[in-house]
């Protein structure tokens, strides 16, 4: 019993902590990908919001101001995104990575325009405090877990029980058919990664605004990256995105725990990306992305 | 009245003109058919009447007044529906959210699929289309299939309904029921275009035709009954051709190429199920059948792309095996089913395409380095003798027109001379020239002595090209006869499982 | 004589050097907007780097020292593109390469400096090409995506190398985790003693030379292109598609660790933790600039190699970021790979038009 209360329920609580800037990227990554268009740029969208993110805090003080940086600067690095993939028909994984590496070089260079430092930010206001409360587990977290468990439940119902939904899904499994029905495939596509940018966004806010109080230096390190792998083996599902997203989470939280213990610190520290590689190797087999992941309308 | 007139429509491709100051029109409550050879811009015409292709000149006016159709949701709008030649279904979702996407019952937020289940399956009762509303698309048959797309048009209001070589993938059964469809509609006052290169059909169902050729409209608005199919094929080839023309085997030999008891499962679904068959020297054997009774699967097997569960095959009565190298090297030529995914690497030049498969052969490469001023000879040989219509050999693949893209992989396949071909859609989406060259390369080969397989859903070709005919069903060869012993449509109800196969 | 002129310009409007031209012409103007903004002159900056590239020997010198790795990175990854394997290991190939020749580097095998040299450097490009057969392996078999397995390898060739830097391979008496210094029979030679610039900068464009003949000229290189353009059709001419992408990764991942090699043999003279300012991920605007052709690798390399010792020597002088270089580089990924969107901006504009045709007249 004590044993549970010492080790198991902090893992646990540190598992839900780290998996939920990847919910947030992966949802988006799966509206990205249901739209029929590539997430690999998650990764950018994440650290644009993870900077944006701080300097609207920076320049505001104000949370809530940060958080909703964060957002449009997701959505910036989507429009992009959008632009490249949808109107000039970009080979999508060229543009992820492109905007990727754009999202690096321009974080840091900004960094250094606006704080005269190339490794971190000044520490600006960010998410102070705790839920509490009796439930154990959960009173670890912050008021995002409820924003989390709100964007899941209505992305889950969005994409599979509305008009929208349909339209989008119909648009990433077949571009052609759905143009043929009169839907307008553009716009639905740039719904969806804006979508995406946005999510990814709030996700990288609460890299900087609510796991740490800054931006540093290539932060998100390879999150966006995981957020790829979260959504397709959660198969484009909000839902099973969560479990997904919690098994990642809990790779994260024993590699926090062990540090503790004596092994090589180096060693534990690549435990999430070797789950990553094994998920890729043995859990996406036979996931099908949406057909028409890349098509377009007319060709 | 006229449901649709088209004035001086003009429609360039780069620096080709696909459609020269076309004028088409279509009356109310009348089928109209819209005849032309491959690539005449039969469907490009279409395309620009249901808003997915802008043209650069031209009216058009429907009910007599003046439209802008930029979209197809403009198209829509004004009462236009089309059924495309390849299907635009989703196969992943049902029947219902085919039809009802981008008009769908909502109640508050939310799809109201209820309501919707019922609106669909009451249209589909109430036109005899026999199939569920709440099936996964990709679990019924081509002409179900065509069904949805109909049903989709209907469901949006059409009263023009325009369908693009409805007839391609239907068994002469699935015809006669699409007409009996189709003139249901027509008594509902529906207008109908018919866009289609087989004139029996046309002389079938269409109250008037017009045909198209290279672009230009030949003749418009003739009636139906006033023409001789005779007539048409002139006006639609614009040259004497004889589409008939054939000569049978003089000389069959031995068993060239043999398979017993093929049994191939993919994903646990069993698809080719204990099939057998065999092919003579100087024979073309002709396998018909509707596409998805397990061809795809047989013709991978047949070139060694894909490993049966079990099966013996035998060339030349000794048992054979291999991947699809082995096969190329023993002597076994493809011609793929799909010349674009499977036949050609579209983005490399001729001469780069014209050995592929072969490019390990000495002549053209030894000791791992290419032989590149042999392999251009030999691709300017060849450019020569099969007519391929191109600049140099360095043109890419891409550039070429669908027929040349044929003629490069007939010119490769036959110029290794192989012992046995496997020839899947030797013709489809080619133009009748190619088409005629293409057929009589075939025959010239069967009577090198040489055995051919013939994969094809155009049953005419199957018909005219082979000296037997075998019918493939389900993953079995269901019959299998002398060319001359079935008749259209005894062969069509084969093909659908129906009995009264005989095995000779 | 009107017709050919209207098709040379035709021609010279889609080709490859067009666009490439066009992007980096783009990426700098947004670049200078970028600095503008922020404050600086980019007039002045550009003009500094021209100098600090050019300026002298010293800086001659850091401009071919800094195109050396990103030759090979952006071959690397050019190489790849071949078989259209997108491989974003590039950098983790890299350091597993210098992990490579820094032991058989750092070992004293008591033999002549024209064996060593040879043998380490080997031993960069198999302990690559070994770990991008990672990828390769992955992909063929269990159908995983390159880009997301290329990263996760390499944060976990960093860690890795890390943890060997802090443990069994750290220098004695160290505080940096570093290895001991490499055997002298086992050094790059360098062209100008006090500069860092070696001979691997000709081995560079030695191995451009060798995969441009290799990709055109053999059999093997012309079944890479095949899958890397149809894998369907490639399988049906008896291709083996896994062979052609595991070999595609493997010299892709070789020619990666060439990269890390001359870091330890030659720059460094040890294996020193994150010795790399991300040469790996700037090998990818490297080869999109040479629109993947080995030999635009060359040029393309240079280009970039001159930005970055200017841009160094502009940091030193001015304070502006190095970085920009980098955002630059970015650009050049980014419009390369949109052609459509720079012809549109060439309609938009028409100077743009007039320009390349007035050139070749």
């Amino acid at each position: 019993m004590s044993v549970l209360i010492t080790y198991l329920i902090p893992i646990l609580g540190s598992t839900v902590y780290t998996a939920t800037p990847l919910i947030f990227a992966s949802v988006g990554g799966a509206y990205s990908v249901r739209g029929g268009v590539m997430a690999l740029g998650l990764e950018s969208m994440m650290m644009c919001g993870a900077f944006c993110g701080v300097v609207g805090s920076y320049y505001t003080g104000s949370v809530a101001i940060g958080f909703l940086s964060g957002i449009l600067g997701g959505m910036l690095i989507a429009l992009l995104h959008a632009i490249l993939c949808v109107n000039f028909r970009v080979n999508q994984v060229i543009s992820g990575v492109g905007l990727n590496l754009l999202a690096t070089a321009m974080t840091t260079l900004l960094m250094q325009v606006i704080w005269g430092n190339k490794g971190t930010s000044e520490m600006v206001a960010s998410v102070e405090g705790t839920l509490g409360g009796p439930i154990p587990i959960l009173n670890a977290q912050s008021f995002n877990f409820f924003v989390m468990v709100a964007v899941v439940a209505l992305g889950w119902v969005l994409l599979f029980k509305t008009r929208y939904g349909l339209r989008l899904r119909m648009v990433g499994e077949n571009p052609k058919a759905a143009s043929a029905v009169g839907l307008k495939v553009h716009a639905l596509k740039y719904s969806g990664v804006l979508i995406c940018g946005a999510l990814a966004g709030y996700g990288g806010a609460f890299l900087s605004l609510d796991q740490l109080n800054m931006f540093v230096r290539g932060m998100t390190a390879g999150r966006g990256y995981i957020a790829v792998a979260i959504t397709i083996l959660g198969r484009y599902n909000p839902v099973n995105i969560v479990l997904s997203a919690l098994l990642f989470g809990f790779c994260d939280a024993v590699q926090i725990y062990l540090q503790g213990q004596g092994i090589p610190a180096q060693l534990i520290q690549m435990l999430p990306y070797a789950a990553t590689l094994i998920v890729l190797a043995v859990g996406v087999r036979r996931i099908q992305p949406p057909a028409g992941v890349g098509q377009h309308e007319s060709d | 009245m006229e449901a649709v007139q088209m004035r001086s429509i003009t429609k360039w491709f780069g620096s080709l003109c696909a459609l020269d100051h076309v004028d088409f029109s279509v009356r109310e409550g009348e089928i109209h058919s819209l005849l032309g050879e491959n690539g005449a811009g039969k469907s490009t015409l279409m395309n620009v009447l249901y808003g997915m292709l802008p043209c650069d000149e031209g009216e058009v006016l429907i009910h007599g007044k003046p439209a802008q159709i930029r979209h197809p949701s403009q198209a829509i709008e004004l009462g236009i529906g089309m059924v495309h030649q390849h299907f635009m279904l989703t196969p992943v979702m049902t029947v219902t959210e085919n039809v009802i996407v981008g008009g769908e019952p909502v109640n508050g937020p939310f799809v109201d699929y209820r309501s919707a289940v019922r609106q669909v399956q009451e249209m589909i009762d109430r036109y005899h289309f026999g199939i569920d509303a709440n099936t996964k698309v990709q679990n019924l048959s081509v002409g179900e299939q065509q069904r949805v797309e109909i049903l989709k048009a209907l469901y949006r209001g059409a009263n023009i309904l325009i369908l693009d070589e409805p007839t391609a993938v239907l068994t002469p059964q699935e015809v006669q029921e699409l007409f009996a469809v189709l003139r249901d509609l027509k008594a509902a006052g529906k207008s109908i275009i018919i866009i289609t290169h087989k004139l029996k059909e046309t002389a079938a169902i269409a109250d008037r035709v017009s045909v198209l050729r290279s672009g230009k409209m030949i003749d418009s608005g003739l009636e139906a009954s006033r023409c001789s199919v005779n007539d048409l094929a002139l006006m639609m080839v614009g040259r004497k051709v004889d589409l008939t023309f054939t000569r049978r085997s003089q000389c069959v030999g031995q068993v060239a190429f043999e398979v017993q008891n093929l049994n191939l499962a993919v994903k646990g679904v069993p698809v080719l199920k204990n099939l057998s068959l065999k092919v003579r020297k100087g024979q073309i054997l002709g396998i018909a059948g509707i596409e998805g009774n397990g061809q795809t699967e047989l013709i991978e097997v047949l070139t060694g792309l894909r490993r049966p569960d079990s099966a013996v095959i035998l060339k030349d009565g000794k048992p054979f095996s291999g991947n699809a190298s082995d096969f190329l090297t023993a002597g076994v030529g493809h011609i793929p089913e799909d010349r674009l995914s499977r036949g050609l690497v579209t983005p490399m030049s001729i001469e780069d395409n014209v050995i592929l498969g072969y490019h390990r052969r000495p002549r053209f490469a030894g000791k791992g380095i290419r032989r590149s001023a042999d392999i251009r000879a030999f691709a300017d040989e060849k450019l020569a003798e099969f007519q391929i219509k191109a600049e140099t050999v360095q043109t890419p693949c891409s550039a070429l027109s669908g027929g040349n893209q044929q003629k490069v992989i007939v010119a490769r396949v036959f110029s290794e001379d192989p012992d046995i071909l496997i020839a899947a859609q030797p013709t489809r989406g080619v133009d009748v020239g190619a088409q005629e060259f293409i057929h009589n390369r075939l025959l010239d080969l069967r009577d090198e002595g040489k055995a051919i397989v013939l994969i094809s859903a155009d049953l005419d070709e199957v018909r005219r090209l082979s000296d037997r005919v075998a019918v493939i069903y389900d993953g079995r060869i269901v019959a299998e006869n002398d060319h001359d012993v079935w008749d259209e449509m005894e062969l069509g109800l084969l093909m659908t499982g129906g009995k009264g196969g005989v095995t000779a | 004589m009107k017709k050919n002129l209207a098709i040379s310009r035709a021609a010279l409007k889609n080709s490859s050097l067009v666009i490439s031209a066009a992007a980096m012409v783009i990426s700098m103007l947004i670049s200078a907007l970028i600095m503008a903004i922020c404050g600086y002159n980019p007039f002045e900056a550009y003009s500094a780097i021209l100098t600090g590239a050019f300026g002298s020997l010293r800086g001659i010198a850091q401009t071919l020292a800094q195109a050396t790795p990103l030759i090979f990175t952006g071959l690397a990854f050019a190489f790849a593109k071949k078989a259209s394997l997108i491989n974003l290991g590039v950098e983790g190939q890299m350091y597993m390469g210098a992990l490579g020749a820094a032991l058989v580097g750092i070992t004293d095998l008591g033999l002549p400096a024209i064996v060593h040299v040879p043998l380490a450097v080997l031993a960069g490009f198999l302990f690559g090409a070994a770990y991008a057969a990672i990828i390769g392996g992955l992909k063929v078999k269990f159908g995983s995506n390159e880009v997301v397995a290329g990263v996760m390898l390499n944060s976990i060739a960093g860690y890795f190398i890390n943890y060997l830097l802090n443990g069994v391979l750290l220098a004695e008496g160290s505080s940096v985790a570093q290895t001991e210094r490499v055997c002298q029979t086992a050094r790059l030679p360098r062209i100008f003693s006090s500069y860092q610039v070696t001979i691997a900068v000709f081995l560079a464009v030695v191995v451009c030379i060798a995969v441009r003949w290799f990709i055109s000229h053999t059999v093997l290189g012309y079944e890479i292109r095949s899958v890397g353009m149809n894998k369907k059709a490639a399988e049906t001419a008896g291709i083996h598609i896994s062979k052609a992408l595991i070999v595609a990764m493997c010299v892709s991942g070789g020619i990666a660790g060439l990269a890390g090699a001359n870091q330890v043999l030659g720059v460094d003279r040890r294996l020193i933790s994150d010795f790399s300012p991300g040469y790996g991920f700037n090998g990818i605007s490297v080869s999109a600039l040479a629109a993947d052709n080995p030999l635009g690798v060359i040029l393309a390399g240079l280009i970039f190699g001159i930005l970055r010792a200017g841009a160094l020597e502009l940091n030193r002088s001015t304070g502006i970021p190095v970085e920009f270089v980098d955002v630059i580089q970015a650009m050049v990924v980014i419009f390369v790979s949109a052609p459509l969107m720079i012809r549109h901006m060439g309609k938009l504009t028409r100077i743009f038009r007039k320009k390349p045709a007035g050139k070749e007249v």
